[in-house]
């Protein structure tokens, strides 16, 4: 088992083994030895325990390594994961609803206009306007998708299921 | 809740991170006796592989949390670790949090129950 250890530890990044790798060897030579006496679930508990904490560790190292050393690792800090008590409201799944249906209708009418269009006629230029740059392009993006936003907002507020209704809703001891 | 970012350790601290911190709060280790120690604070809940040990050692190290240094028994040549000021100082924040968390949760718990 330890020649196994002792090739995972090659997973890791070489600054980090020239740090560490003696000293991991040795520890885990010294709980091996031990649980070895326990039996054998207990060994095979320690080597899995062992494997797992290999593979995520030199994982979390790389990732450290690539994304830079101020970015926390959410496989160890499960910091990033939904609160469990998260539920979206029952209104998501009528505006998706709503949603697919006006994709589904838009694609059919533009399917019926083009079917209407006669055949001779000459190819239709870019929406856009030929000077309009990259960034513009970002702008109108971002304010498209802002708009989308407050549009939604303005439904969940209409419905009484935005943020500040639920606030309103929940008794003061809870809020506290 | 939220989290304050100190170096690469991020507060409130994960509990292999608070468990490792508060095994060196005692007196130096090294990795064998902080695992023992981690497992026998945690009633063998918290049982930590050399992988995650050493990645948290790591990241304590780097943000000077906890120092390195060689043990005055350097037959087995093993490297020794200790808490820093910097490092007891952000464990005694911790820890007043969670006392802090405790004595209200204890008071909650105890007016749900009267």
């Amino acid at each position: 088992m330890l020649a196994v250890y002792q090739s995972l530890l090659r997973l890791y990044p070489s600054l980090y083994r020239e740090q560490f790798a003696e000293e991991m060897i040795s520890v885990f030579r010294d709980i091996d030895a031990e649980t070895r006496k326990k039996g054998i679930t207990a060994a095979a508990k320690f080597h899995l325990r062992e494997i797992s904490g290999l593979f995520c560790g030199a994982f979390s190292e790389h990732a450290r390594r690539i994304l830079g050393s101020h970015v926390p690792f959410p496989l160890s800090s499960r910091r990033f994961t939904m609160r469990p008590g998260f539920r979206f409201p029952k209104s998501t799944s009528f505006l998706m609803a709503v949603i697919l249906a006006g994709i589904v209708l838009a694609i059919q009418k533009a399917e019926e206009i083009s079917a209407a269009l006669p055949r001779d006629i000459a190819p239709a230029g870019p929406m856009w306007a030929p000077h309009v740059g990259v960034l513009t392009t970002i702008v109108l993006t971002f304010s498209m998708v802002y708009v989308a936003g407050a549009l939604g907002w303005i439904v969940l507020f209409a419905l009484r299921r935005s943020g500040v209704h639920r606030l309103s809703d929940m008794p003061a001891a809870e809020r506290d | 809740m939220r989290h304050v970012v100190r170096g690469h350790v991020v507060l409130p601290l994960t509990e292999p991170v608070l468990l490792i911190l508060l095994s060196l709060a005692e007196h130096p280790r090294h990795g064998y006796s902080i695992l023992k120690d981690v497992e026998e604070v945690s009633s063998g809940r918290v049982v930590l592989s050399t992988g995650t040990l050493y990645g948290a050692l790591r990241r304590l190290l780097e943000d000077g949390w906890i120092e390195r240094f060689d043990e005055d028994d350097t037959s087995r040549g093993r490297q020794a670790y200790r808490l820093s000021p910097l490092g007891r100082r952000n464990l005694q924040t911790e820890v007043s949090r969670l006392k802090q968390l405790t004595r209200v949760a204890s008071l909650r718990a105890a007016r749900k129950g009267a």
